[in-house]
């Protein structure tokens, strides 16, 4: 750099009642900006997810006005039109009933009694475990969260291994078989979809409703009390407004969840044509109505996004109320007497009923050749580890088959690769929208890694199918292929790679870092000395979380997998279409313990709470 | 050792917002203790922040030695890691990964330097600055004035020209905060460094600095030794954050104040030219009191008070003084004999009238006019 003459410049300088020019100002701001990669990162990176998250978004979204394959003759019109012929179909034709109005019914309904169940199971259950003196309260704080911690289908399976009448061909469930047939209500449809995802969020309701009653500040009810309130009055006036925030938040993501659960309506729904908004689209999609598929997508997304929305405004609301609770915060335990045997008695049961009760059900039924005949000869390991077994298809135990262990390897593979990418991409982004200078690039990043959460998994892969199902510019036919999988998985998971990339470098601060840099060290040094060395751990985190969702989650594969590409969750299912029940609740069970204990594992290792690592 | 010369520095955050900082003139000679003083948000760390590149400028230009290192219309950018400075921050930042021992060491093994010196320079500093049985552990095993004494540590280790320090001594408590002062001295003299000091503590500033700078809202007030600052303060912001109890003022023409009142007639009646003039400032170890009027110094400003409050500080006390309009607050290192509802005489040199015009700023002819009354 010839700092002479700069120097000789700049001694005719500065006439500082004018200001730099533009030109100034913009040449002195690319120099600063060049210093370092961020930037350039941050524009790539952004890049790369307009390409995965919002190209596919816009594309499904085009889908549904646009003249479809196949359509053409029927349409009068070419291929790629516009048409409203799609969005007709969908929400005023007379089948539209069937395609729309009915599953969207069927979504409210189903979601409404969900998020009911659960919030009264959830916030009496999060009250006993953090401010009460309940037996066993630390144990049930870890133990009442499991249900969440396993794929909510599970609970479809143990729940058809009991409860499957005569509807239905293959073997009998346990009740049918006793001789005593469940009418098709509680075996099927509407009331165990409820139970089942009220059991399966009831997590939710605890770790949200229970954290924020943890910080709630007794002293906030001492004062009331003492100036003169009423215990009824306390609970009305002070603690009920104070956790309003945490209610409705928990109750808006169990509606986003339950609006993208494919599992569970998939198998108690679809003996008694049972639909949610899900299942619909899944069969649009399986019965190649790219156009119908299109708009439900569309619709989910929309729901999906305005729930989330409104969630995004109860947070902030609540962020005005965590000053309220600011230090010398107390958490005083009441004393529940005469009661604390029966409440521990709910909790005990609540517990075996959304986690010893389904386990224990599905791991007896693979071990018995005839359901609820608890007779010794019943028992056996076949269905595990047999060998030549009298079958039409998989004629060894599930240990045994290859196709197990080729759609074991699959997901480790696929899910891994995602998980690691993802994770990897996380803390990048991370770091790029903590430390750009170009504030619209970190606000731009920071949304569209967001984007995919308001998006139900099964919109998204519908998404992913409607832009790779063909060739597109350099980009080959992907479907069929690991890529769609590993690209939809990736994209699917960024919003907790990069929520916790942001907020892992927003803990750390930017103080390390520049204290690094007075002391000499450049990028590449400070990335590789500092920042991922000191992030290890939520870099471990970003990886692991994503991984275990990943390894449970069945909306994306169920709509992207074909045979080849089979993974844990798509392989039980495909036993579960052809009624190896057995089988299919065995693969279950391996998927349940890899994800606990893959979620233990990830708390062991980093000490982070499960709370955390909620929503992923 | 290298001057630092900042000029016609400005730092906006955004095009619409207020300057954090605006065109700043400052320069900070070779071998300086130099004192950024100012109530926070005043724009002294993001000062401290722009002279070691951490944060860039919106305008005007910086200077180290002769080397320009940041300049916005010359388009010249030299990044923190090639200035060759040291800073200690407010939190200390000591990398938490890394045993105190490898924190000292990080910017000598970034230079390359041969082992042998690597672990003598190492050693000499963790020994001058009393860490060297801490080389083992990690920085959270560590107190926080020890913490503290680590984070000075590093940046001496690479022996830079300029040590910058972010309020390095606001968390830690009154004992530590004492010795650590002693140290920063001690340290002063014996690396021969320039420092560049930010605090929003007067103390601190008076007891260590060569030179104060006084900062508020982004921009300089007033830079000179402790005692031009005291003594001399250049406006009445710079009169009123430094001291304390803080320096009494009177408003001229303030409508209530009957002490205003008599301070203007008082002025007025010697020195004509100072009639209407703006306010005067009196520190309150200025202001003298005696039980009865006989007893004031002829010539002085006086007036008469009731005592509404006498506070022991150990050692000294403060009184305060009210009248119907106005309160005064006056110290004195001897016990006084006075109850409080009394009425006192208080009176003041004229010596010790600081007079400000209506803008704030000092008179400077009233200093020459007041003090050579004081020699005749």
């Amino acid at each position: 750099m010839a700092l002479v003459s700069e120097t000789a410049k700049a001694a005719t300088l500065p006439d500082a009642a004018t200001a730099p020019t533009a030109w100034q100002r913009w040449r002195y701001r690319t120099k600063v900006a060049s210093r370092e990669p961020t930037t350039l990162i941050g524009v790539l990176t952004a890049l790369l997810f307009t390409y995965l998250i919002v190209v596919p978004i816009i594309s499904i979204v085009l889908d549904s006005v646009r003249v479809q394959f196949g359509h053409e003759r029927r349409l009068g019109k070419d291929f790629g039109e516009l048409t409203l012929y799609y969005l007709d179909r969908a929400f005023l034709s007379p089948v539209s009933v069937d395609l729309f109005w009915r599953p969207l019914f069927n979504t409210l309904s189903v979601a409404l009694g969900a998020i009911s169940l659960s919030l009264i199971i959830g916030t009496v259950l999060a009250w006993l475990i953090s401010r009460t003196d309940m037996f066993g309260r630390r144990w049930f704080a870890t133990a009442l969260i499991v249900p969440y911690m396993l794929p909510a289908w599970t609970f479809a399976l143990a729940w058809t291994t009991l409860f499957k009448n005569r509807t239905v061909g293959g073997q009998p469930g346990w009740f049918e078989a006793m001789g005593l047939t469940p009418p098709d209500w509680v075996a099927y449809g509407r009331f165990p979809i409820i139970v089942i995802l009220a059991l399966h969020y009831t997590p939710f309701v605890i770790l949200l409703f229970g954290s924020a009653l943890r910080r709630f500040d007794s002293q906030l009810e001492d004062s009331a009390r003492i100036l003169g309130a009423k215990r009824y009055q306390v609970a009305l006036q002070i603690i009920l407004p104070l956790m309003r925030p945490a209610l409705l938040s928990s109750m808006v993501l169990i509606f986003a969840k339950c609006l993208g659960e494919f599992g569970v309506p998939y198998v108690l729904g679809l003996p008694v044509k049972f639909e949610v908004l899900s299942t619909s689209l899944f069969r649009s999609i399986a019965s190649r109505q790219t156009g119908v598929a299109g708009v439900v997508a569309a619709s989910i997304m929309l729901i999906g996004i305005i729930t989330l929305m409104i969630d995004a405004r109860l947070v902030r609301e609540a962020r005005r109320f965590v000053t309220v609770g600011s230090k010398g915060s107390m958490n005083r335990q009441s004393r529940l007497g005469k009661y604390r045997l029966p409440a521990t008695g709910f909790a005990t049961l609540i517990f075996v009923m959304s986690v010893g009760l389904p386990l224990l059900t599905l791991f007896l039924s693979t071990i018995m050749k005839l359901p609820a005949q608890f007779t010794l000869d019943n028992f056996t390991l076949d269905y595990w580890i047999g060998r030549d077994l009298h079958t039409v298809a998989l004629q060894t135990g599930v240990l045994l088959s290859p196709d197990l262990w080729a759609a074991a390897k699959n997901t480790l593979m696929i899910v891994g690769l995602a998980s690691l990418t993802s994770g990897i991409l996380g803390l990048l982004v991370g770091y790029v929208v903590i430390r750009t200078p170009v504030k619209a690039l970190s606000v731009y990043l920071r949304q569209v890694t967001f984007l995919p959460y308001l998006v139900p998994g099964i919109a998204f892969a519908a998404a992913y199918l409607s832009l790779f199902a063909v060739p597109r510019g350099p980009m080959p036919a992907l479907y069929g292929t690991v890529t769609i999988l590993v690209l939809a998985l990736i994209a699917d998971q960024m919003p907790y790679a990069s929520r916790a990339g942001i907020s892992a470098m927003t803990q750390l601060g930017k103080d390390p870092e520049e204290a690094a840099q007075i002391a000499g060290a450049g990028w590449l040094r400070r990335m590789f000395l500092i920042v991922i060395p000191i992030q290890k751990g939520s870099l471990v985190t970003g990886v692991l979380l994503p991984f275990i969702s990943g390894i449970k989650g069945l909306s994306l594969f169920v709509i992207l997998a074909v045979p080849s590409t089979d993974v844990l969750t798509t392989y039980s299912l495909r036993l579960v279409d052809y009624h190896y029940t057995q089988a299919a609740n065995a693969v279950v069970l391996i998927i349940a313990a890899i994800a606990y204990l893959g979620t233990l594992a990830a708390q062991k290792l980093t000490k982070t709470n499960l709370a955390e690592g909620l929503g992923s | 050792m290298p001057s630092i010369n900042l000029s016609g520095a400005q730092k906006n955050y955004g095009v619409n917002s207020a300057n954090a900082v605006s065109n700043l003139d400052l320069e900070i000679r070779d071998g300086e203790f130099m004192c950024l003083l100012g109530p926070s948000g005043c724009g002294k760390t993001t000062t401290l922040r722009m002279i070691a590149g951490l944060e860039n400028l919106s305008d005007g230009e910086i200077r180290i030695g002769e080397r320009l290192v940041d300049s916005v219309r010359s388009g010249v950018f030299i990044p923190p890691e090639k200035r060759e400075m040291g800073l200690v921050f407010q939190s200390y930042a000591l990398w938490p990964h890394l045993t105190i021992e490898r924190n000292t060491d990080f910017g000598l093994r970034l230079r390359k330097l041969p082992r042998a010196e690597r672990e003598a320079r190492v050693e000499k500093v963790m020994q001058a600055l009393d860490i060297a049985k801490y080389r083992d552990r990690y920085p959270s095993q560590l107190s926080g004035g020890q913490q503290q004494r680590v984070a000075l540590a590093r940046m001496l280790a690479v022996n830079p020209g300029v040590l910058l320090l972010d309020e390095p001594l606001s968390n830690l408590d009154a004992r530590l905060r004492l010795e650590m002062r002693a140290e920063l001295k001690r340290i002063h003299k014996e690396f021969k460094t320039t420092i560049v000091f930010v605090t929003h503590d007067q103390w601190e500033a008076m007891t260590l600095a060569t030179t104060i700078a006084v900062m508020n809202e982004g921009t300089l007030q007033q830079m000179g030794t402790p005692n031009d600052i005291y003594d001399r303060p250049a406006n009445r912001f710079v009169a009123e954050f430094v001291g304390s109890p803080p320096i009494n003022i009177l408003t001229f023409g303030a409508p209530n104040s009957q002490t205003a009142r008599a301070v203007e007639a008082y002025l007025g009646e010697r020195y004509p030219s100072l009639r209407g003039i703006g306010s005067i400032g009196i520190r309150p170890e200025a202001i003298g009191y005696a039980a009865n009027a006989t007893d004031v110094p002829p010539g002085s400003f006086a007036g008469e008070m009731t005592v509404t409050g006498v506070l022991p500080t150990g050692g000294s006390w403060i009184l305060e003084l009210r009248n119907d309009s106005d309160t005064l607050f006056l110290t004195t290192n001897a016990l006084p004999r006075i109850e409080t509802g009394s009425s006192v005489s208080f009176f003041a040199p004229p010596e010790a009238l600081h007079v400000f015009d209506r803008n704030g700023q000092r008179v400077l002819e009233a200093d020459a006019l007041l003090r050579r009354n004081t020699l005749n």
